[in-house]
C-alpha cells in the first residue's frame, strides 16, 4: 500500500468500520464466488460479461477476472458477428479501461487490457487494397497517444504511462515522425525541469535520430547544452538535468567540449559554492579527461584537483563519503571509468 | 473519523515480536475487506510473511501444514503453475512464490517440478525475456521471476540464457540503471531484478559497476530514505532494491546505513506492528519483508542473513551451492 496514511481508530470506530465493511464483504465475496464459479464452466455469455465489469469496477487488480473477461470475448461475444461489432465492442472496451485508469493509474492489468484490446482491432472496412482498409486500426491507435498524454498530464512521472506511449509510437499503423518526441518532451521538460523522465525520452529519441543521420548530430548537441545551461541554473540541485548532461557529454566528447563544459560549470559553481553536483561533474569530467586524454594532460595536476574535489565532496554529502574516499583511493583517480559505451 | 491521540511510542529499534505478531495475525483479517481485495496477491503475501519471519528468525511462527495447503490449493491444473488464490490464473510470480515457500518449508516434493519447468520455459519469448502468464504481458520482472525459479529448482539450462542477458542487454541505460523492457527508464526495482538476473546467470559484466553504484547511491535522500528514480520520493520498499542491487555490486557502503536504518525503523506501527511505505502510513506485509530485508543487509543485529540475489534467507540458498559474491555489512551486537 502507497500513501494512505494511518489513522488510529477507537474501539467504537473500529467497529463500526467493521460494520460497515461486512456488507461490502459479502457484496463482493458473493459476486467474487459467481464469476469464479461461471468461469469454470466455461461460461462465455453476455450475462457473464456483465459480472466481470461490475467486479473490475470494485476491484480492477483482480487479474483472473481480467483473463476470464478476455477469454468471453474470444470464445463468445465475437463468435459470429460482424467485424464492424467486434471493433464496437472493443471501443466499449477501450471506454472502460479509461475511467478505470483515471481512478488506478498504476494498475498494469488495466493497461494490458487496453494493450491487448487495441491489438484486437480487426481491419475494415472493405479489402485489402483499398486505402481506408485499416482505417478503424489507424482511429484507435491515433487517439492513443492522446489518451497517454492525458494520464501524463496528471502524473508527468508515471512509468505505465510512459511505458504505454512508447508503446503506442512503435506499434501505432500510421507513425509518427520521432522528431514529433523532441517537441512533446521539450514541453515537459519546460513545465518542470525536475521531470527526468521526460529527459530520459529526449534521450532515447536523440540518440535514434542521430543513428538514422535524421538529425545533425553536433549541432543538435550544442542545442541541447543550451537547454541544459538554462535549467542548470534554474535549479542547480536538481539531479534530472545533471544526469542528462553526463548523458549528453557521454564518453566519446572532445577534448574541447570536456573542457569547455568543465569551464562552464566552474562558473556556476563560482556562484553556488556548494553545489554538489557542481562538484560531482566537475570532479567527473576531469576523470574523463585524465583518463581519455591522459598523454595530452598535466596527469599530476590534474588528479590533484580530482582530489581535492572529492575531498570537498565528502565533507559536503557526508551520506555518500565512502564513494568518495573509494574514488580517491583508486591507484590513479581516473581509472574508475570504464568507457562503455551505449 | 477522528483520529486518537498516539502515545508517544519508540520505533528507535526493531520491534521484532510486534511485527511477527502484525504477520501472525495477516490470515486473521476476514473482517477487513482490504483482506478480500488483496486476494489476487494472497500467494504472494505468504511468500513476503514467511521470509520476514525467517529473516526476523522466528520461521515456525505460521503453521507449516497449512500453508503447504493451502500453496497446493493454488495450484492451475490446466495451465500447470500457480495462481495467486485457489481458482485464480496461474502466472510466473505466485509461482515464484510457490517454488520459495516450499523451499523454505522443505517441502518441494510435492510439487510437480517437470510440469512448473515446462511451464515457465513456454513463456519465454524469441527476444529473450519472459511473459507473465499466456496473456502475453512481458518485463524484465518476469525475466527474473523465470531465472530465480529455474535457477532454485536447478534447471536453469532449460531457458535460453543467452537470450536473457542479451534482452536484459538492451534494457541497460546510459545511467547505468535498467527500465522494465527496451527503452523504459531506470527504476530501482527494474535494476534489482535485472542485476540479480545477471548475477544467477553469472553475467554480471554486463553492468557497469561505477556508474550504477553511483546512480544508486544518489537513491539516499536527506531524510535518510531511498527512492526509486530521480527526484520521487523516499519509500521503505526500495530499501531492498536499491541495497540488494548494492551488495551484489559489493558498494553499500556508498550509502549512510545509519540513516537508511533510521528511517526504516521510523516506519514502523509501534503499535499494531508491521511496517509502511512511508513513517504514519499504513504497514502492509510487502513493506514490512522489505523493510526488515534492508535492515538485514544492512547488519542490524539480531536479524538473519538474507540472501539478496533470490530475496530467501541465506542458509536456503546455500545449501543448494547457489551462494553468489555478494557482500552485505557484518552483522553488528546488539
Ligand atoms: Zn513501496
Amino acid at each position: 500500500m502507497h500513501g494512505i496514511k494511518r489513522a488510529r481508530l477507537t474501539e467504537e470506530e473500529r467497529e463500526a468500520r467493521r460494520r460497515r465493511e461486512l456488507s461490502k464483504i459479502d457484496e463482493f465475496t458473493k459476486l467474487s464466488d459467481a464469476t469464479l464459479a461461471r468461469k469454470k464452466e466455461r461460461d462465455w455469455s453476455r450475462d457473464a460479461f456483465d459480472l466481470t465489469t461490475l467486479l473490475l469496477q470494485i476491484n480492477p487488480e483482480f487479474y483472473t477476472i481480467w483473463n476470464y473477461r478476455r477469454l468471453i470475448l474470444l470464445n463468445g461475444l465475437f463468435v459470429n458477428v460482424p467485424a464492424e461489432l467486434v471493433k464496437d465492442i472493443l471501443l466499449d472496451e477501450l471506454g472502460m479501461t479509461m475511467s478505470a485508469l483515471k481512478a488506478h493509474p498504476k494498475v498494469y492489468w488495466i493497461w494490458n487490457h487496453r494493450r491487448w484490446c487495441l491489438e484486437q482491432i480487426p481491419y475494415g472496412p472493405g479489402q485489402e487494397s483499398e486505402s481506408h482498409y485499416a482505417g478503424w486500426k489507424q482511429t484507435a491507435w491515433d487517439r492513443e497517444l492522446t489518451v497517454a498524454e492525458k494520464m501524463l498530464d496528471v502524473d508527468a512521472r508515471n512509468f505505465h504511462a510512459w511505458g504505454y506511449r512508447r508503446y503506442v509510437l512503435d506499434s501505432m499503423p500510421n507513425p509518427r515522425p520521432e522528431s514529433n518526441e523532441l517537441i512533446y518532451t521539450a514541453r515537459k521538460i519546460e513545465a518542470n525541469f525536475s521531470n527526468f523522465s521526460a529527459w530520459h525520452q529526449r534521450s532515447k529519441a536523440l540518440a535514434s535520430l542521430w543513428t538514422q543521420g535524421k538529425l545533425d548530430e553536433s549541432k543538435s548537441r550544442e542545442d541541447e547544452f543550451e537547454l541544459l545551461r538554462n535549467a542548470m541554473y534554474t535549479d542547480p540541485n536538481d539531479q534530472s538535468v545533471w544526469i542528462y548532461h553526463r548523458w549528453l557529454v557521454g564518453t566519446e566528447s572532445s577534448r574541447e567540449i570536456l573542457e569547455r563544459e568543465i569551464v562552464a560549470i566552474q562558473e556556476l559553481l563560482d556562484e553556488q559554492p556548494d553545489s554538489k553536483w557542481c562538484l560531482e561533474s566537475i570532479s567527473y569530467y576531469k576523470r574523463l579527461l585524465l583518463n581519455k586524454y591522459t598523454s595530452e594532460v598535466d596527469v599530476n595536476v590534474l588528479s590533484e584537483e580530482i582530489r581535492s574535489l572529492l575531498d570537498r565532496l565528502e565533507t559536503l554529502d557526508p551520506a555518500r563519503q565512502r564513494r568518495y574516499q573509494d574514488l580517491r583511493k583508486r591507484k590513479r583517480v581516473g581509472t574508475d571509468l570504464q568507457q562503455k559505451n551505449w | 473519523m477522528t483520529t486518537v491521540t498516539k502515545p508517544n511510542l519508540a520505533t528507535d529499534k526493531l520491534l521484532t515480536d510486534l511485527h511477527v505478531k502484525y504477520i501472525q495475525n495477516l490470515g486473521e483479517n476476514k473482517d477487513d475487506l482490504m483482506y478480500h481485495l488483496t486476494a489476487h496477491l494472497r500467494l504472494n503475501a505468504i511468500y513476503w510473511g514467511l521470509t520476514a519471519l525467517c529473516v526476523l528468525g522466528r520461521p515456525d511462527a505460521l503453521n507449516r501444514e497449512e500453508m503447504i495447503e493451502f500453496v497446493m490449493s493454488c495450484w492451475d491444473e490446466e495451465a500447470g503453475g500457480f495462481g495467486a488464490h485457489p481458482d485464480h490464473d496461474a502466472h510466473i510470480h505466485p509461482t515464484l512464490s510457490a517454488i520459495q515457500i516450499l523451499i523454505m518449508q522443505n517441502a518441494l516434493d510435492r510439487m510437480d517440478v517437470d510440469r512448473v519447468v515446462k511451464f515457465i520455459v513456454s513463456l519465454q519469448q524469441p527476444s529473450g525475456v519472459f511473459a507473465g502468464d499466456r496473456w502475453g504481458e512481458t518485463d524484465t520482472r518476469f525475466l527474473y521471476c523465470a531465472v530465480n525459479g529455474l535457477s532454485l529448482l536447478g534447471r536453469l539450462d532449460e531457458m535460453n540464457k543467452d537470450k536473457a542477458v542479451e534482452y536484459i542487454q538492451r534494457c541497460r541505460n546510459y545511467d547505468g540503471g535498467f527500465g522494465s523492457s527496451v527503452g523504459a527508464e531506470s527504476h530501482a526495482a527494474q535494476v534489482f531484478v535485472c542485476v540479480a538476473a545477471l548475477t544467477i546467470l553469472d553475467r554480471l559484466d554486463v553492468v557497469d559497476v561505477d556508474t550504477l553504484g553511483w546512480w544508486l547511491s544518489e537513491r539516499q535522500l536527506p531524510n535518510g530514505g531511498l527512492n526509486g528514480r530521480p527526484e520521487k520520493l523516499e519509500d521503505v520498499c526500495y530499501s531492498f532494491w536499491v541495497l540488494s542491487a548494492l551488495s551484489i555490486l559489493n558498494k553499500v557502503p556508498w550509502i549512510d546505513a545509519e540513516m537508511l536504518s533510521s528511517f526504516i525503523l521510523s516506519a514502523q506501527d509501534p503499535e499494531g506492528g508491521g511496517i509502511a511505505d512511508r513513517p504514519g502510513d499504513m504497514v502492509d506485509v510487502f513493506h514490512t519483508l522489505f523493510g526488515v530485508a534492508g535492515l538485514s543487509i544492512l547488519g542490524y543485529p539480531g536479524l538473519v542473513d538474507l540472501d539478496p540475489v533470490y530475496c530467501m534467507p541465506a542458509t536456503f540458498i546455500g545449501a543448494r551451492g547457489l551462494r553468489k559474491g555478494w557482500q552485505a555489512l557484518s552483522r553488528r551486537q546488539a
